[in-house]
């Protein structure tokens, strides 16, 4: 977009261009809204995932008490709707006494946090490598696709726990262990994506018309790859939030004292027979977060870009 | 007189749509004789598919043959159990497709194809017992295989067995599944649009292939066409259809020198003409009507250069102006309408007396 | 020249393993801490000397480059170090943990399959049908739903409050079986232990659940969306044509083309089955690997969990070529 201006109607047609491209935009995100209504599960969807996002900042609004201080005196008390239960601790307590209710608010914004930023890095990265790759070909492209190749190598999981393993717990480190081979996916949908359009003849025109190639991958090709990048991301979301879990399920995500949910359904098996609670309502707020997640993430997909259907 | 192979009475095809019914096949009637080609002729979307479709009773759910006889040897199809239906599949009807490429299952070697059909119908031997108790059916069956094959014009079939349908050039491949529905030697085969997807010298010499096989095995055919000079060429006779209607049938003599309905008519003029160098061509104007939007009357007096306002009234029943000839155009019954007419009737003119109207 | 072809890929492996291996050694040179101080964390304190001796021992004095020669070189003869923790060869450990896993995520696989494909084909064959939403529903869910929690909720209802099946392990002792593979079912079978048969397979059947339902769900969808286009393709239409029975046109010409795309997810989901392996262990108690790489981690046993993350992934890349050889033996439009 900072392409010096070689005299001035250059400069206010590419200005115009751009207000024109805006616009499109913003009828497309009105489009997308419209369509939204037509897939009523994708609609509820969004909502819930919209409630979780405000739920999980507005905790410390919501909930007075501090999700790491328990109460002996109240430990392992039922949910309310069991008998025992009280208002007071709608969801019940753990064994230290810690409310569940607030833990899981609190939990929901580790999840949504790590969630969102290691989906959204893994997209940068992957889409950048993607791009160069995909467009200039060359040493760069080699050495990139043989490393990706070599991380395929590796089961999920198991390099996020080796990785975890070897960086130790941290908010920082769970995020690069998560984006290490999450990348690899946006890298090769767009360097795909990116090597069949260069081929077509709207890249030829804007070539002979003179625009320099930063240009053409920004301006041209990229709104072609954005909405399958993006349905990408969403598909993706839920994937890394039941990782995140996963990894602190075994006590290789965050340290101890952050309430996690995948932390809090481990503590909670040494009292499953007495306090069935404790593990399994974290479990059910990630099931319907990342349900919720995916439906959206479907819904979105059939709007906007079918061709991904077989994953 | 012996009872024609295929008798079908009113039938009538329908699919439902968003946009409502639509008849892709509409009352028609048609008669085959053992040993007799028969060619159907029309444009895209008339309903030709269809019509071969019906008769095998593969229409897929929700649509359905709604009405009428489909009589085969005499039984009506439309009658029997699901058990019949398969046994006459392939055995006694068979049916090639249009696109070779997507008929052919891609992961069976073509031989194997081939093979298939004789062992669903245990033509040579019961196929249902396990190997190694079949070896003797099995020889048996790659025998008459390797037969077929060489004589639908596949060279080295004992190399070809084993290949895939992608190793065949597009000619083969159609070879290929002409050979499927020969190998039972079925008294009827449904063409179609058999040579569409080839390039025209090989089709040339499918429908010579054709033409072998309906005299050496006295196979009746069905052919499927768009073309009707391959149909006037090849066909003992000739039927002629139009938005799901069959406008006009008969010999091909009868419908190529004395063509009844004004489409038939239409359709002979716009066909170029090497000996007359220059001549514009007459296509047939206007375009062919919504299916599912169709009048009681006839379909094509939007077009027709001959139609009047009585021609919007209501059903054209056939009107047979020769012996074996019919047509649906009023205009063989000077423009009349009797009120109680329905599609399923059939009305005898005498040419010469004053009602005639070519 | 399909051997051949067969051999090139087992050829290229090679690098793939070589790759791998220096990614983990990498990865456990340059991680933050020295290793001998974190060994040291588990004794009492000792002197420099016995630092120094240890760091020689080790081969931690010397240069990166070395250090990695030395690591290949060891590689080659199959020899992984020793545990920290354990004092004995890493591969003896792995190796005595293996079978376990290995049975686990076979009983994973079948139970998968076993779902997969009825739901798959049968809610591709009546579209839209009350069984086809309902399992696409059910798969749909077990897409989202976080596979350790799934685990504790079964664990929950069938052991600890129906007591149906066992809480832990992989066998009740009190059945006595006498080891010969390592592979329990395999073993009672042969040793013809009726009671250590039953005991295993009830064992089995929770962990192999809680591991193959998310991968049945993936597996439903993926066969049911190539199933729905195979049924629509014009050689189905031919066999039914032929006079072919319905269950010769879905299972013989539909399901052996969805084949083709279902078995590369398959492929993939292989990946699940080793990390989840990880969960599930953990969660019954399984004696397996991936409980081991686990406490290991927590130990800090480096060795130990270097060379289990090697193992996996060596067993990720032979699944993967296995399933490359079956692709090629499905699609013959694919010949290498």
């Amino acid at each position: 977009m900072e392409a010096t201006p070689l005299n001035n109607s250059d400069f206010s047609s590419r200005l115009i261009g751009w207000r024109i491209r805006l616009e499109l935009w913003r009828r497309n995100l009105i489009d997308l809204f419209v369509n939204l209504k037509k897939h009523p599960l994708a609609l509820v969807g969004g909502v819930v995932l919209l409630i979780y996002l405000i739920t999980s900042l507005l905790a410390p609004v919501i909930t007075k008490t501090d999700p790491n201080l328990g109460d002996l005196h109240v430990r392992l008390t039922p949910p309310v709707w069991q008998e025992g239960g009280s208002w007071d601790y709608p969801l019940g307590t753990d064994a230290q006494g810690r409310d569940i209710l607030t833990r899981i608010l609190f939990g929901g914004r580790v999840s949504l946090a790590i969630g969102f930023l290691s989906v959204g890095i893994s997209a940068l990265v992957g889409t950048i490598l993607g791009a160069l790759c995909g467009y200039y070909r060359g040493w760069l492209d080699n050495i990139v696709s043989r490393f990706a190749d070599l991380l395929l190598a590796f089961p999920y999981l198991v390099f996020a726990i080796g990785m975890m393993a070897f960086l130790g717990p941290g908010f920082g480190n769970l995020i690069v262990a998560l984006t290490f081979k999450s990348w690899v996916e946006f890298f090769r949908l767009v360097r795909g994506t990116m090597m069949s359009e260069k081929t077509q003849e709207y890249v030829e025109a804007a070539k002979v018309s003179g625009q320099n190639t930063f240009a053409i991958i920004v301006e041209e090709i990229f709104p072609n790859i954005f909405n399958s990048v993006f349905v990408l991301a969403t598909l993706r979301m839920g994937f890394l939030i039941i990782m995140e879990a996963s990894l602190s399920f075994l006590g290789l995500g965050l340290p101890a004292k952050i309430p996690a949910w995948g932390s809090m359904v481990a503590v909670g098996r040494d009292h499953l027979l007495v306090a069935w609670w404790i593990s399994t309502l974290p479990g059910i707020a990630i099931l319907i977060l990342v349900l919720a997640i995916n439906l959206f993430g479907e819904g979105l997909r059939d709007i906007l870009d079918p061709r991904l259907k077989v994953e | 007189m012996n009872a024609p192979l295929l008798q079908i009475r009113n039938m009538t095809t329908v699919y439902p749509t968003k946009h409502g019914h639509v008849k892709a096949v509409n009352a028609i009637n048609l008669t085959l004789e053992k040993g007799k080609m028969l060619g159907l002729v029309g444009e895209s979307g008339c309903g030709k598919s269809t019509v071969l479709l019906s008769i095998l009773g593969l229409i897929r759910a929700p649509g359905q043959v709604a009405e009428g006889e489909v009589l085969f040897k005499g039984h009506d199809m439309r009658e029997a159990s699901r058990n019949d239906l398969r046994t006459i599949r392939g055995k006694e009807i068979s049916m090639i497709f249009q696109d070779p490429q997507t008929t052919l299952n891609p992961v069976f070697p073509v031989g194997e194809q081939i093979r298939e059909t004789l062992r669903l119908h245990n033509m040579l031997g019961n196929s249902r017992i396990p190997w190694p108790f079949n070896r003797e059916t099995s020889r048996k069956e790659r025998e008459q295989v390797l037969k077929v094959m060489s004589e639908v014009g596949i060279p080295s079939p004992d190399n070809r067995y084993a290949s895939f349908p992608h190793q065949f050039s597009g000619g083969m491949q159609q070879r290929a599944l002409i050979a499927i529905a020969l190998s039972c030697n079925p008294a009827l085969l449904l063409a179609d649009e058999p040579t569409t997807a080839l390039d025209v010298t090989i089709q040339a010499q499918i429908l010579d292939l054709m033409r072998q096989i309906n005299q050496e095995h006295h196979t009746a055919i069905i052919l499927v066409t768009h073309d009707l000079g391959v149909a006037a060429e090849f066909c003992d006779s000739i039927a002629v259809m139009y938005a799901g209607r069959i406008v006009e049938r008969g010999s091909v003599e009868q419908v190529v020198e004395n063509p009844q309905h004004p489409y038939t008519r239409g359709l002979l003029a716009c066909r170029p003409k090497i000996t007359v160098p220059k001549e514009a061509v007459a296509p047939i104007p206007g375009n062919v009507p919504d299916l599912a939007d169709l009048p009681d009357s006839c379909p094509f007096a939007p077009r027709c250069p001959m139609a009047k306002e009585i021609c919007n009234d209501g059903p054209v029943p056939q009107i047979e102006t020769e012996a074996g000839h019919f047509s649906r155009c009023l205009a063989h019954y000077d423009f009349q309408r009797e009120i109680d007419w329905t599609w399923a009737d059939r009305i005898e003119i005498d040419l010469h007396s004053s009602k005639a109207r070519i | 020249m399909r051997f051949v072809k067969i051999l090139e890929r087992i050829l290229i492996m090679i690098p793939i393993v070589l790759g791998v291996a220096i990614i983990v050694f990498l990865f456990m040179r340059l991680m933050p801490g020295d290793p001998v101080d974190i060994m040291m964390g588990q004794g009492g304190s000792v002197s420099l000397g016995e630092i120094e001796k240890l760091r020689e021992e080790f081969n931690l004095d010397k240069p990166l480059y070395v250090q990695l020669g030395i690591f290949l070189g060891d590689l080659l003869h199959g020899d992984l170090g020793n545990s920290y923790v354990q004092k004995r060869p890493v591969d003896e450990i792995i190796m005595g943990r293996l079978p376990a896993t290995i049975e686990l995520a076979i009983g994973g696989l079948i139970v998968s399959l076993l779902i997969a494909f009825p739901i798959g084909i049968i809610s591709a064959v009546k579209q839209n049908s009350w069984v086809d939403r309902i399992s696409m529903a059910g798969a749909f869910l077990g897409i989202s739903m976080p596979g350790f929690w799934f685990g504790i909720v079964l664990l929950l209802l069938f052991a600890v409050n129906l007591h149906w099946l066992p809480v832990q392990g992989r066998i009740d002792n009190s059945a006595a079986l006498q080891q010969v593979t390592g592979f329990y079912v395999l073993d009672s079978l042969i040793t013809g232990n009726r009671a250590a048969l039953g005991s295993s397979i009830k064992h089995l059947i929770l962990p192999s659940i809680t591991l193959g339902a998310p991968m049945a769900a993936v597996i439903a969808r993926v066969l049911r969306s190539s199933m729905l286009e195979t049924l629509r393709a014009d050689y189905v239409t031919l066999a039914r044509a032929k006079g072919a029975t319905e269950f010769n046109v879905v299972i013989k010409h539909a399901l052996r083309n969805a084949l083709i795309p279902t078995i590369t997810v398959v492929g993939l989901q292989v990946g699940v089955l080793l990390g989840g392996n990880m969960i599930v262990e953990t969660i019954f108690g399984w004696p397996g690997l991936g409980r081991t790489v686990v406490s290991a981690i927590f130990d800090r046993d480096f060795p130990l969990v270097q060379g289990s993350v090697m193992i996996y992934a060596f067993i990720f890349v032979v699944t993967n070529l296995i399933v490359d050889i079956v692709y090629t033996y499905l699609n013959p439009k694919i010949q290498m």
